[in-house]
């Protein structure tokens, strides 16, 4: 039983709301000639300060996402002085990147280095002792792709380094670390998920945003 | 049975090492001359079906493989010549040389060298290879950490360990030691602890037990033989009963039947009425008895016997159990339906009364650390109390009947009590998991054996079952011959390394048997009541008491007449005697 698609048209959606939700999407990931033309078209008030912090940010997390962490760092203590020293998960994630890049351009003795300096640094806590052993078995292939831990190697995983850094450079500024769109679609998901199981057969279905963009 | 050739000069005798005898009967061809024509070899019968020798009356020792296991021992006991000399005069070599050429090669250090050897050596089994080769580039790995070469043990990581492709989360763990040579971050879990390079023997050693016996001999595989037979014999012999009953190689060893009490040595009378329970204090010193005349009594166990301590009147209700604390302290008793009493045993003074309103005690037991005692009370429930009284906690269940015996074992980890009438329960109380003993007859009591890994249970139908309660509770023995039909009789474990049994019976004889093999070695007549319980002195295992409705307690000990008696003949066994 799924939800009366009548009872939609009992809320009334106001303008102003879905611009301030594109708005916030187009924010967060730095897009910003589109919020530039968004502006203009809606006559949507400029937000001021968000601009510069788009550039840099999107800066950022093309170093990040390319796989230079080592000047995505720089970016981000210019930016926020000690953010990373604050989130040090982070921290290790990005200085791992630049080890996985020297893993793959196969400058061993660099990397090996780089480890010891930078990494090892953090082993004195259990919880990073278990990530540096993965990143160091990469060392003991001579095709990293081939290993167990090759996933370290991927774009997804740079992706993912890339959005927790955004977040965080959001969050230190005291702004939103999510957008309104994907709060909006969790919240739907997990509201259906507690009816379903409250319900059960006869609650509606688990959410699935691919087939409501369907219907 | 030798072999033919054994009257002929040494000279004539073929010279094959095992190697290549064992290639000789594969039927493939050898890689060195043999000396002497392959004529003299066809001339030379041999024994057995598979065409290797044998020694021994029934023909299933090999004969190469008993030489070599000598000559192995010869070389562990430091008769370097004596070895070399056995393998020379028998023809039998130790090991094949391409063996002895790889066990140089490890102890000397040559990696590379050996990895090749071991690829000659004639294993067929892939995985074995790559486990081995796997140790020796692990030890070449480590030694190169030792020496500060970083470089060298990262490239055999690289190129000559990770392509094996096996064993990949051992790659993990060298990894980390790669970038921490020194010595790894103590918070970790000690898995395989060696930041250093073990030493070469026990990389030796490490493969010995890798690679399969017929190309390494293990170490001390005769030594291993030999305590194997003597812990059979002692296993096997029934009467096994006196710690300085030493085993001989010489002969057999077989104790005679005199090392089972079986003599009552005293009988104490000093209750007025049957006597339903007995227990010997922890440390042997100790026996306290209990009544139906509401008493219990604290005996004291010394060189000259036993006598009366105190006697605990306080209880209006007969006295149905007794348990001692676990450092023998301290006594509690248990008066049917009534209330449990905490005593000292120095004084013989009432320490404290547990009881609950409106309802009746009927078990009692301590906890493993001393600190608090429990008991079962007629409303299907457990209750526990720390010392002073103040209540901890009750169980209620499924507990059942009124005779409700209960026990924790000595980790304080595991309660056990009846569940049903034909089930107990095992609680692990901190896993919170279930496990249950079924039986198809109703169970009257149990007791549990010192090692808590076994529990005795008494049947209505007059079995003893003796039950492995280690994971799933097994059934492993049963014991039969005693009689139970109106009565709560009980049962104990004892003797050395508790490998009896021994019960009351309701036709006044005690009864023991043997555990492992379940036969019964003794019933001993004497009282003129039906015993109700047993109890094996843990200090003394030939002491035991009985308990009866005649009123009295029966010390059994030793029939000493028979310790004079030495009994000794020609086929070799040799009987143990009570003396030393």
């Amino acid at each position: 039983m799924d939800v009366d698609p009548r009872l939609y048209e009992l809320i009334a959606v106001n303008d102003n709301d879905i611009h301030n939700i594109v708005m916030s999407y187009l924010v967060h990931n730095c897009f910003k000639e589109t919020v530039e033309s968004f502006i203009s078209c809606t006559g949507m008030k400029q937000p001021s300060d968000r601009l510069e912090d788009m550039e840099t940010r999107k800066r950022i997390y093309q170093f990040a996402l390319e796989g230079n962490a080592l000047k995505a760092i720089e970016l981000t203590e210019q930016l926020a002085a000690n953010l990373l020293e604050k989130n040090k998960d982070l921290h290790f994630d990005l200085l791992s990147l630049y080890f996985v890049e020297q893993v793959c351009s196969r400058k061993c003795t660099e990397a090996l280095e780089f480890a010891q300096m930078k990494l090892t640094p953090f082993g004195k806590e259990q919880k990073y002792v278990e990530k540096l052993e993965d990143f160091m078995a990469l060392l003991a292939y001579e095709e990293p792709e081939k290993s167990p831990m090759f996933h370290l190697l991927s774009l997804e995983y740079r992706q993912h380094v890339a959005d927790s850094l955004n977040r965080a450079i959001l969050a230190h500024a005291n702004h939103p670390t999510y957008t309104a769109m994907e709060r909006l679609i969790q919240q739907t998901t997990v509201v259906r998920h507690c009816l379903n199981q409250e319900r059960g057969k006869d609650g509606p279905h688990p959410f699935s945003l691919k087939d409501f963009l369907k219907s | 049975m030798g072999g033919v050739g054994d009257d002929e000069p040494a000279s004539k005798r073929m010279k094959l090492s095992s190697e290549e005898l064992r290639r000789l009967s594969n039927g493939s061809t050898l890689k060195e001359p043999i000396v002497g024509s392959s004529r003299d070899l066809m001339a030379r019968p041999l024994q057995s079906e598979g065409g290797e020798e044998v020694v021994g009356s029934k023909g299933v020792i090999k004969k190469v493989e008993f030489v070599r296991i000598i000559a192995k021992a010869l070389y562990s006991l430091g008769y370097i010549k004596s070895g070399a000399h056995l393998e020379e005069e028998s023809g039998i070599a130790l090991q094949s040389s391409i063996v002895n050429e790889f066990m140089r090669q490890i102890l000397e250090g040559d990696w590379d060298e050996s990895v090749v050897t071991l690829h000659n050596i004639g294993l067929t089994d892939e995985i074995t290879i790559k486990s081995a080769c796997f140790l020796i580039l692990e030890q070449k790995f480590f030694e190169f950490l030792d020496e500060e070469k970083v470089m060298d043990a990262l490239k055999t990581l690289r190129t000559e360990i990770s392509p094996l492709c096996i064993n990949h989360s051992r790659v993990r763990e060298l990894s980390l030691f790669i970038v921490s040579p020194s010595c790894c971050f103590s918070v970790r879990s000690p898995k395989q602890d060696t930041s250093r390079a073990r030493s070469r023997i026990e990389l030796l050693e490490e493969l010995q037990k890798l690679l399969p016996p017929t190309v390494m001999i293990p170490e001390r595989r005769l030594e291993h033989l030999v305590e194997q037979a003597l812990v059979l014999q002692r296993d096997a012999c029934m009467f096994h009963n006196s710690l300085d009953k030493e085993m001989s190689l010489y002969a057999d060893h077989q104790c005679a039947r005199d090392q089972i009490p079986s003599s009552a040595l005293q009988i104490l009378q000093a209750h007025t009425d049957e006597i339903w329970s007995l227990q010997f204090s922890h440390n042997g010193k100790y026996l306290a008895s209990s009544s139906n005349d509401c008493t219990a009594i604290i005996w004291e166990v010394d060189a000259n016997g036993v006598s009366l301590k105190h006697k605990l009147s306080g209880h209006q209700k007969p006295v149905s159990s007794v348990s001692w604390s676990p450092n023998d302290h301290q006594l509690l008793t248990c008066g049917v339906e009534e209330v449990v009493r905490r005593w000292d045993v120095s004084s013989g003074e009432c320490l404290h009364v547990y009881e609950k309103a409106g309802l009746g005690m009927v078990s009692c037991g301590w906890s493993p650390d001393g600190k608090w005692v429990f008991s079962g009370v007629n409303d299907k429930s457990i209750s526990m109390w720390e010392l002073d009284g103040k209540e901890l906690e009750c169980w209620k269940g499924q507990r059942t009947l009124k005779i409700s015996d209960l026990e924790i074992t000595s980790d304080g980890k595991q309660i056990i009590s009846m569940c049903r009438e034909t089930s107990i329960l095992l609680l692990d109380r901190e896993a919170k998991v279930e496990r249950f003993i079924e039986e198809d007859q109703t169970i009257t009591s149990f007791s549990l054996s010192r090692d808590n890994r076994f529990l005795l249970v008494n049947l209505l139908n007059q079995e003893i079952h003796l039950w492995n309660i280690e994971g799933d509770p097994k059934l492993v023995s049963e014991y039969r011959g005693h009689k139970r039909t109106r009565f709560l009789i009980r049962s104990c474990f004892g003797g050395l390394e508790q490998a009896f049994i021994a019960s009351g019976s309701e036709d006044s004889l005690v009864y023991i048997w043997h555990r492992d093999t379940g036969e019964l070695i003794e019933s001993l007549p004497g009282h003129s009541g039906a015993v109700n319980c047993v109890g094996w002195n843990p200090a003394n295992p030939q002491m035991l008491a009985s308990a009866s409705d005649d009123r009295t307690i029966r010390i059994w000990g030793l029939n000493n007449l028979s310790a004079k008696r030495k009994d000794t003949r020609s086929n070799g066994i040799h009987h143990c005697n009570g003396s030393s």
